[in-house]
C-alpha cells in the first residue's frame, strides 16, 4: 500500500512554493531545540459558532500579527504555525493569552490548542481542550481520550465504528490500517495518518485581500461637511486596522461621494509619506472636504485605497521639534500634506541652484524640501557680486530722463558696473552692466543698462 | 550712583522689572546695534513678530537674514517657510548670505494667512514669513497661538499704516530706509523700550564685507 502520510489532507491542493517557516527568519538559536523536540508547533483555534466565511477570513487576518503561517479550516477554525513566533510571545503560554485576549476583544468565543501537528491542534481545540503538546512522543496518549465526533467524519461511518466498540480517537489509532482503509474508507485513514505523522504538514496558507474597498449606505441623504466626516471615521478606522494587519501604509487614498442623480464627487488624498494612522487621513480628508463643493446632498459613501506600500514607523524624537534643538520628522511630512489637500499639488516649493551665469537662469523650483535632498549645492558657487534678495520675473523697463533711469523719482547708481554676458547660444543672448541703485526712498535696486542698442534700462531685482 | 539700600531692594525674588521679565529664548540678529534694544538680545525663537514697511524692499528682510541663515545652519534645523511672497526669493543672493537652500520652501497660492497658521503650528519649521494685506486682530492672536505651539519664529510684513491697529504680535517694529541707512522703530515689545535704531544699510556693509 501507498504510504498515505505524504497526501495532503482531503480537499487541499499541493501550495507552491512552500514559504519559509518564519524561524529560519528569526534568530533560530532563540529557540531551543531540545526543549521543543519537534520542528513545527501548530496552534489549532477553534471558534465556536462562527459560520460567517467573512468573519473567518477576517480572524484570519488579525492572525498575522502572531504569525504568517495561518491556514483557514471552514467553517470554524484556523490553523497557526508558531513555531518561530514563541520566542516573540514569551512561549506557548504568552501567546495562548494574547490570541485569546484578542479574540475576546472581538467578541468571538475561542478554545486555543498546541500540538506538532495542524490536525491534532484543531481536533483538540474542536473537543474544548486547552492542550499545549510539544512532542510527538506525548502527541498520541494525549488525543487518545478524545470522542471521534470531532473528527467531523461523515455520521455512517462514526455510527459503524460506534457499532465495533470504537468511540476515542485514541481506539480508531489501535485498529489495523489495512482493515481500516478497506472498511471506513482511504479518506479517514489519511486523517488518522494527518493526526500522527511526523512528516511536515502540508496547508494552504491564508493570504489576506491586498485590496480595501469600502462602501456605507448613508440611512439619510446628508449635505453637511461635518456630518460626511463624522460617516467617514468609523471608514477609516476600518481601513488603519486593515493596514496595521498588514505592516503597510498607502500614499493614495480615493473617496467618492455618491448622488442620487448625476456623477459622484470624487475626492483624491496624497500623501508625502505611506500611512495607517486614521486620525491623520481624517485630519487630511476634513481639510479637503471644507473645500470640497457638493452639488447635491450624498447618499453613500466610498473609500478606495490604493497600492499597499511597506510601512516604516517613523522613529520620533524624545524632544518636541524645536525644543532643545529636536528635528522635525513626521511633522514636515504632515505640513506638506496638509498644504497640498487644501492649496493643490503645486503649492509648496523647494529652491534650488542652477549653474549658469544669467540671474534668471541661476535658480529654480524644486520639490519640498523633504522629498527632494540635493547635496550641498551640488558644487555650483555663487557670484561674488551683490546680488538682490527678489529677482523679478521679467525686467522691468524704466523711464531714462537726463541720461539716468528713473524710478519714484531719479535713481542714485551706487556701485561700479558688473557685466553679465553669456546665452548666445540658446537664443537667450544677454549683454548687460548691472548696477546697484538707490531710489529717491532709499529703496536698493538692482538694475542694469542693455549694451546693445537702443541701451534701455531695466529694473531686474530688490535687494529687500 | 549705586545705593546699597537700592541695590538690596532689586535683589528681591519678588520684584518684577520690565526689562528682565523678557526671559525668552532668542537667536541674535547678528547685528549688534539690534540685538542690544530687542528683548532678550535677539529674535525670539517662538512666537509672531511683525514688521511694518512703508515701501517694499525697504532692508526688512536685510535684517533678518544672519538670523535666518543661522538658523538654517544648525544641525538640527528645521524648515524656514516664505508664504506668498511677493517676489519669487532669489536663491543664488540667498546662498551668498549663508542660507542652506535645503530647509527653504516657498508656499504659494491662495490663502496665505491660513497657510501661514498651518505652517506656524506645524512644530516643521524654525521660521516662517509672511507677507499680508489686511489680516484681522482675531487672526494675529491665532497666528501668536499657532506660533507659540510649533516653537516657531512668525514674521509677518505689513504696510506701515497698520501700526495704528491693534495686534497680538509679542513684537512690532516699524522700518524704513533712509539714504544709506534703515531706521528701525520699536513699536511694540514685551520689555522693550520705545527706541529708534539707525543701522548702515545691512546689505550694502555685506557687500562690502
Amino acid at each position: 500500500m501507498k504510504p498515505l502520510q505524504s497526501r495532503p489532507a482531503p480537499g487541499e491542493a499541493l501550495p507552491a512554493p512552500l514559504p519559509l517557516p518564519p524561524r529560519a527568519l528569526l534568530a533560530p538559536a532563540a529557540v531551543p531545540a531540545a526543549a521543543h523536540p519537534s520542528a513545527e508547533l501548530w496552534a489549532g483555534l477553534h471558534l465556536p459558532g462562527l459560520a460567517d466565511a467573512r468573519r473567518l477570513e477576517e480572524l484570519a487576518t488579525q492572525m498575522h500579527a502572531f504569525t504568517p503561517r495561518v491556514s483557514l479550516e471552514p467553517p470554524d477554525g484556523l490553523t497557526l504555525e508558531v513555531r518561530g513566533s514563541l520566542h516573540l510571545f514569551e512561549g506557548v503560554a504568552g501567546l495562548r493569552t494574547r490570541v485569546l485576549a484578542h479574540c475576546e476583544a472581538q467578541g468571538q468565543p475561542a478554545v486555543l490548542s498546541f500540538a506538532p501537528t495542524p490536525l491534532a491542534a484543531l481536533v483538540a481545540a474542536r473537543a474544548g481542550k486547552s492542550l499545549a503538546v510539544l512532542s510527538h512522543a506525548q502527541l498520541t496518549g494525549q488525543l487518545s481520550a478524545l470522542p471521534l465526533s470531532v473528527l467531523r467524519w461523515p455520521q455512517p461511518v462514526v455510527e459503524r465504528l460506534q457499532r465495533t466498540g470504537v468511540r476515542t480517537v485514541g481506539a480508531a489509532l489501535r485498529l489495523p490500517r489495512a482493515g481500516f482503509a478497506r472498511r471506513f474508507g482511504a479518506a479517514q485513514l489519511a486523517t488518522l495518518d494527518a493526526l500522527t505523522s511526523s512528516t511536515r504538514a502540508v496547508r494552504r496558507l491564508f493570504r489576506p485581500r491586498e485590496r480595501f474597498r469600502r462602501r456605507h449606505e448613508l440611512t439619510c441623504e446628508i449635505s453637511s461637511h461635518e456630518w460626511l466626516m463624522n460617516a467617514f471615521v468609523p471608514m477609516l478606522g476600518e481601513l488603519e486596522q486593515f493596514l496595521r494587519a498588514r505592516g503597510s501604509g498607502v500614499m493614495q487614498l480615493e473617496c467618492r461621494l455618491l448622488h442620487r442623480q448625476g456623477q459622484a464627487t470624487r475626492c483624491q488624498l496624497e500623501l508625502a509619506a505611506p500611512a495607517c494612522a486614521a486620525a491623520q487621513l481624517a485630519a487630511l480628508l476634513r481639510v479637503r472636504l471644507e473645500a470640497l463643493p457638493l452639488p447635491e446632498p450624498v447618499r453613500a459613501l466610498e473609500l478606495r485605497a490604493a497600492t499597499l506600500l511597506p510601512r516604516t514607523e517613523r522613529a520620533r524624537s524624545l524632544w518636541q521639534p524645536g525644543e532643545h534643538g529636536g528635528s522635525a520628522g513626521a511633522e514636515a511630512h504632515e505640513l506638506i500634506e496638509r498644504l497640498h489637500a487644501r492649496l493643490g499639488s503645486g503649492a509648496v516649493h523647494g529652491l534650488a541652484l542652477l549653474d549658469g551665469h544669467r540671474p534668471e537662469c541661476a535658480w529654480t523650483l524644486s520639490a519640498p524640501p523633504p522629498l527632494a535632498r540635493h547635496g550641498p549645492l551640488c558644487g555650483i558657487t555663487v557670484p561674488a557680486g551683490p546680488r538682490p534678495l527678489w529677482l523679478l520675473k521679467q525686467p522691468q523697463p524704466l523711464p531714462v530722463r537726463d541720461g539716468l533711469p528713473q524710478r519714484r523719482g531719479p535713481l542714485n547708481l551706487l556701485s561700479e558696473p558688473e557685466r553679465i554676458e553669456s546665452g548666445w547660444w540658446d537664443g537667450g543672448d544677454v549683454a548687460r552692466d548691472y548696477y546697484t541703485a538707490c531710489d529717491p526712498h532709499g529703496v536698493r535696486l538692482w538694475v542694469f543698462r542693455e549694451r546693445g542698442r537702443p541701451h534701455g534700462w531695466f529694473l531686474h531685482g530688490i535687494f529687500g | 550712583m549705586a545705593d546699597p539700600t537700592l541695590a538690596r531692594l532689586l535683589e528681591h525674588p519678588a520684584l518684577w522689572r520690565g526689562r528682565s521679565a523678557a526671559r525668552i529664548d532668542v537667536v541674535p540678529s547678528g547685528l549688534a546695534a539690534l540685538d542690544e534694544q530687542l528683548p532678550g538680545g535677539g529674535w525670539p525663537r517662538s512666537g509672531l513678530i511683525e514688521i511694518l514697511i512703508a515701501r517694499f524692499g525697504s532692508g526688512e528682510l536685510s535684517l533678518l537674514l544672519p538670523a535666518l541663515a543661522a538658523l538654517t545652519r544648525a544641525p538640527a534645523a528645521r524648515w524656514c517657510v516664505w508664504v506668498a511672497p511677493p517676489l519669487m526669493p532669489f536663491a543664488p543672493a540667498l546662498v551668498a548670505r549663508g542660507v542652506v537652500l535645503d530647509r527653504v520652501a516657498v508656499v504659494g497660492g491662495e490663502r496665505p494667512l491660513w497657510a501661514f497658521g498651518q505652517v506656524l503650528g506645524s512644530g516643521a519649521c524654525d521660521a516662517a514669513l509672511a507677507w499680508a494685506r489686511q489680516p484681522q486682530p482675531r487672526e494675529l492672536r491665532r497666528l501668536q497661538l499657532a506660533a507659540e505651539r510649533g516653537r516657531t519664529l512668525g514674521v509677518l510684513f505689513r504696510p506701515r499704516r497698520a501700526a495704528r491697529e491693534a495686534s497680538a504680535a509679542m513684537l512690532r517694529l516699524g522700518v524704513e530706509a533712509r539714504a544709506g541707512t534703515v531706521r528701525i522703530e520699536f513699536l511694540k515689545g514685551r520689555g522693550a523700550t520705545h527706541a529708534v535704531v539707525e543701522l548702515a544699510h545691512p546689505d550694502l556693509r555685506a557687500g562690502q564685507a
